[in-house]
């Protein structure tokens, strides 16, 4: 007698967010990118649909970036100074379907670029790709609240993903969200309350579920990896179980987490990128349906990576 | 060393004291009590005087604004003395409970025992099941010895001990070599009528007193409630059975630090421990006399008294070290304390008198909780029920008849009105109750005794968060929603949100809450809840197989239960299912008073208690992140309160 797998039957599904919007939907970008909808844990594809694959964008920012190792100088040195010729880069020679604008320049310790001028680069870059975007701010709460309002004003109806909304700061950036047809990255510090939480109150101001991408930050192999694992996997199996409130899929930063480990800097080109590769891998294992990474290579070998998941 | 004279005003006291000393303890000396939460460490910034004549130093830190030290604002427990002095203590400084009128304090204890009175089981009431036999720990009675002749010659003491055999079957009996020494004497003076006092330790009898002619129906006992931030006490007529008067006041060790770990620390310290048990043993001294002086009663008629309080303050009381209470892995010196003389511990009743104190489970989980399992009856009721304790040192208890488990939640003292910025213990001008009209923002308040506002106490601020929930004012964070909203202002320490105007309030600035109280308190009722709630899983329960919830505590009978779910400090039950018994400690320690039964059945539940120690379940932490939200990062476990 053949043996029978158990199988698990879930009430729950994760959320599925779109982002970018076409000229039907009423913006610009040439296609829209989905992801979520999961209705099993990652790739048990006789328990439940996985209608999305992962999905990668890459990270680009507004000003040369200071602290990219060597190895990611050598492949971008050139476009860094321009983002927009970057950000073709991406599109035309590695084929990106989503970009990642960082708008570190906002930074009032970094160039401290101002809302127009961040505003502004947003529009350009939306004339000169036509890829759906993430726009993340530059981390400063007090910074992002004057850049972040302005650039989804700019970007009006792109239907992008901006983050980051955290819990001691949200408010400002969900009203933008909100009045500008946006969608929104919630990041709680590896801590699966606190996701929560934060979900919730992004939903009492009004904000859908649905339009909430959980960034429950994460930290490279070797550098906490195992912990992001362990707190994704719970939040994933809180949300087949039924919990609504955490089940939005997640967004992680990859590239910037394995690109600051001593072990992708210090021993050589293909160190990094296969540390950049591994992190990703396992993650999409614990459910990461969007990563943000830095180096082509390792998009590539963790695009093959997918393709091999869903070959079936 | 110079000495110089520091005096006090308003209250004209003036106290001579050496170089160098502070401004705190010249103020103690002279019997005059400044908030000190953090014990004198110059962090809570509570203790503020304004000087106004001489010359004193402080340190240039602190937590004084510059506009305060241009007004001649310092911190007492920081500021020394170096000439003749005049300080002035303004009354948002001070300890003043003995400030209040009669008639306040009259209406406060009311507030205070009302509910408790309604849970005793009523012991004067025979036939009734689950009541104690009335045998009080000290007994009085009345003997007419046959005299002695040429055919009786059996010694005084021993015709003394056959009597008592006689009437009440008891055999082990020793006495005081003082009392043989009179015995003689007084048996013939007194024609061989006498009134001895027997004194029962455990499982044997002393005669603690011999008097000539009947005295038996004047036997008083003392019980007492020594809290970490309030002292309770009840004086009882052992032949009526009645409570004569209770008394409440501050415990004064809070001018060494607010909580038992700041205590436990200063204990430490040179004449630390000394200090500690003299302040509370002349509490209790000073209010015992109170009580005996309003009933015109003689000291020597009170024989026992009998203490209840968490570990570490019997601890202090008996002056015993408490040092191993905080160190790992946290055991007492004692949890079960023999009978004692009451003046071996310096506690003024009749001299021969008895001190028995509550037997403690556990470091963490003291007399008063089994005091409270006593007076609430959980240990002999089929239904499952939980006491829960809010209190600085919360301690909550689940179990039925058939066993009983406790865990401590250090709740920190934010309900007790330490640690946040217009806090205050329920004393009179303390904000209670709390409205808020949605959309206008109006606020409507009342206050102990009806007084001025004064600050904020427990029961206020449970009120005040699920008010500002309700009426959108701060969301499920804590955090203020819009700062827009009247009464919402920035301030350099953070937001905060004005109550009550300094203009209509009884002190220097305005009472307000910020977000950092938020914060404080929005962790204390995270400590209880999640406290209560794990306990409940390590019993594989759920919160729907309990039967009744009693809240206990000094600010429990002002309790709002419908604030109290909304804010998520208590699980969201029927309500019907919550019964406050007020101090269920004193009530308790009232019982084993009046009744050797309820003693034995005090030291069975301390026994059977087992103690969870919740640091060490890996859920806790979880649980308690998941509680820091209002009312729950969970809603289904608030079910009333979803929209």
């Amino acid at each position: 007698m053949a043996t029978q797998l158990a199988k698990q039957n879930w009430s729950g599904k994760i959320s599925t967010l779109t982002i970018g919007a076409t000229k039907e939907q009423g913006g610009t970008r040439a296609h829209a990118v989905e992801i979520g909808g999961e209705e099993s844990l990652p790739f048990l594809f006789p328990e439940g649909a996985i209608p999305n694959k992962p999905r990668i964008a890459f990270e680009i920012w507004d000003v040369p970036p200071k602290d990219w190792t060597e190895e990611l100088v050598r492949h971008y040195g050139k476009v860094f100074l321009d983002p927009l010729e970057w950000a073709q880069m991406c599109v035309k020679d590695y084929k990106a379907e989503l970009l990642c604008l960082r708008l570190q320049g906002a930074h009032p310790d970094c160039a401290d670029r101002s809302a127009d001028k961040e505003a502004q680069l947003v529009g350009r870059l939306l004339k000169e790709v036509d890829v759906p975007l993430i726009i993340c701010g530059c981390a400063d709460d007090t910074k992002d609240n004057l850049v972040l309002p302005a650039v989804c004003e700019a970007a009006k109806a792109e239907r992008c993903l901006i983050g980051s909304a955290s819990q001691d700061n949200y408010k400002t950036l969900v009203a933008s969200v909100m009045a500008d047809g946006h969608n929104i990255i919630a990041e709680s510090p590896i801590d699966i309350n606190i996701a929560k939480q934060l979900n919730i109150l992004i939903s009492d101001m009004g904000l859908h579920l649905e339009r909430i991408a959980i960034n429950p930050t994460i930290g490279a192999l070797g550098y906490g990896l195992e912990y992001a694992y362990s707190i994704m996997e719970r939040s994933r199996l809180a949300a087949l179980s039924g919990d609504k409130t955490v089940a939005s899929p997640f967004i992680c930063f990859v590239g910037q987490e394995a690109w600051r480990a001593k072990e992708a800097r210090e021993f050589g080109p293909q160190q990094g990128i296969i540390w950049e590769a591994v992190t990703a891998t396992a993650l999409i294992q614990a459910g990461a349906d969007l990563l943000v990474m830095r180096h082509p290579e390792a998009v590539k070998k963790v695009d093959r990576y997918i393709e091999e998941l869903f070959r079936r | 060393m110079e000495k110089f004279k520091v005096k006090f005003v308003p209250d004209n006291k003036t106290v001579e004291v050496p170089e160098d000393t502070t401004i705190l303890s010249a103020a103690l000396s002279c019997g005059l009590y400044i908030n000190s939460a953090c014990g004198g460490e110059g962090v809570c910034g509570r203790c503020k005087i304004i000087l106004k004549e001489g010359k004193v130093t402080a340190p240039p830190e602190g937590t004084l604004t510059p506009q305060e030290k241009s007004r001649h604002i310092y911190l007492a427990c920081l500021t020394t003395v170096h000439s003749d002095i005049e300080v002035e203590i303004p009354s948002e400084s001070r300890l003043d409970f003995e400030n209040l009128s009669p008639q306040e304090l009259e209406l406060r204890l009311k507030g205070l025992y009302a509910q408790s009175e309604e849970i005793e089981p009523k012991i004067t009431l025979p036939g009734a099941k689950e009541e104690f036999t009335h045998s009080p720990l000290t007994e009085k009675l009345y003997l007419e010895l046959s005299a002695p002749n040429l055919e009786d010659r059996v010694s005084d003491l021993e015709r003394l001990y056959a009597q008592i055999r006689r009437l009440t079957g008891i055999k082990v009996i020793y006495t005081g070599l003082a009392s043989i020494k009179q015995l003689g004497e007084l048996l013939r003076d007194s024609d061989w009528k006498v009134t001895v006092t027997l004194g029962k330790k455990d499982d044997s009898c002393e005669v603690i007193n011999i008097e000539p002619g009947d005295t038996s129906k004047r036997n008083f006992g003392l019980s007492f409630d020594i809290g970490t931030t309030t002292i309770t006490g009840q004086l009882i007529d052992f032949h009526s059975r009645k409570i004569l008067g209770t008394r409440a006041t501050y415990n004064r060790q809070a001018t060494f630090g607010s909580d038992v770990i700041t205590r436990i620390i200063f204990s430490q310290e040179e004449q630390g421990l000394e200090k500690l048990h003299n302040t509370v043993t002349d509490t209790v001294n000073q209010m015992s006399h109170q009580l005996i002086e309003e009933h015109k009663i003689d000291l020597n008629d009170v024989t026992c008294i009998l203490c209840t309080g968490n570990t570490t303050m019997i601890h202090l009381l008996l002056g015993v070290d408490p040092k191993y209470i905080r160190r790992e892995p946290y055991v007492p010196t004692a949890n079960f304390l023999p009978v004692i003389r009451a003046a071996e511990a310096g506690i003024n009743i009749n001299p021969r008198g008895l001190l028995q104190c509550v037997p403690g489970v556990a470091s963490y989980v003291g007399g008063d909780t089994t005091a409270g399992l006593l007076s609430s009856g959980i240990y002999r009721n089929k239904d499952l029920s939980i006491l829960i304790d809010i209190g600085t040192n919360g301690e909550i208890a689940l179990g039925n008849k058939d066993f009983l488990i406790a865990a401590a939640a250090s709740a920190g003292p934010a309900f007790e009105g330490s640690g946040v910025t217009c806090g205050m213990r329920s004393s009179r001008g303390a904000i209670q109750k709390v409205k808020i009209t949605p959309r206008s923002l109006e606020v409507t308040y009342d206050t102990i005794a009806n007084a001025k506002p004064r600050g904020i106490c427990g029961s206020g601020y449970i009120d005040l968060l699920a008010s500002m929930l309700r009426a959108g004012i701060i969301d499920k964070n804590g955090k203020f929603a819009s700062i827009q909203n009247k009464g919402i202002r920035n301030t350099d320490s953070g937001r905060e949100f004005v109550l009550v105007p300094k203009e209509k309030a009884d002190s220097t600035c305005d009472i307000v809450i910020s977000e950092a109280d938020i914060e404080n308190l929005k962790r204390s009722k995270a400590a209880i809840y999640s406290a209560t709630s794990v306990l409940v899983r390590h019993m594989n329960l759920e919160f729907g197989a309990i039967k009744k919830i009693f809240i206990a505590g000094g600010f429990g009978t002002y309790l709002d239960i419908e604030s109290a779910v909304t804010i998520g400090l208590l699980p969201d039950l029927k309500r019907e299912k919550f019964v406050f018994i007020g101090n269920s400690a004193l009530a308790g320690a009232r019982q084993m008073l009046l009744s050797h039964e309820a003693v034995k059945a005090a030291q069975e539940i301390a026994r059977k208690v087992t103690y969870f120690e919740l640091s060490v379940d890996p859920s806790y932490m979880e649980e308690y992140t998941a509680a820091l939200f209002f009312p729950h990062t969970d809603l289904d476990k608030f079910p009333s309160l979803k929209l």
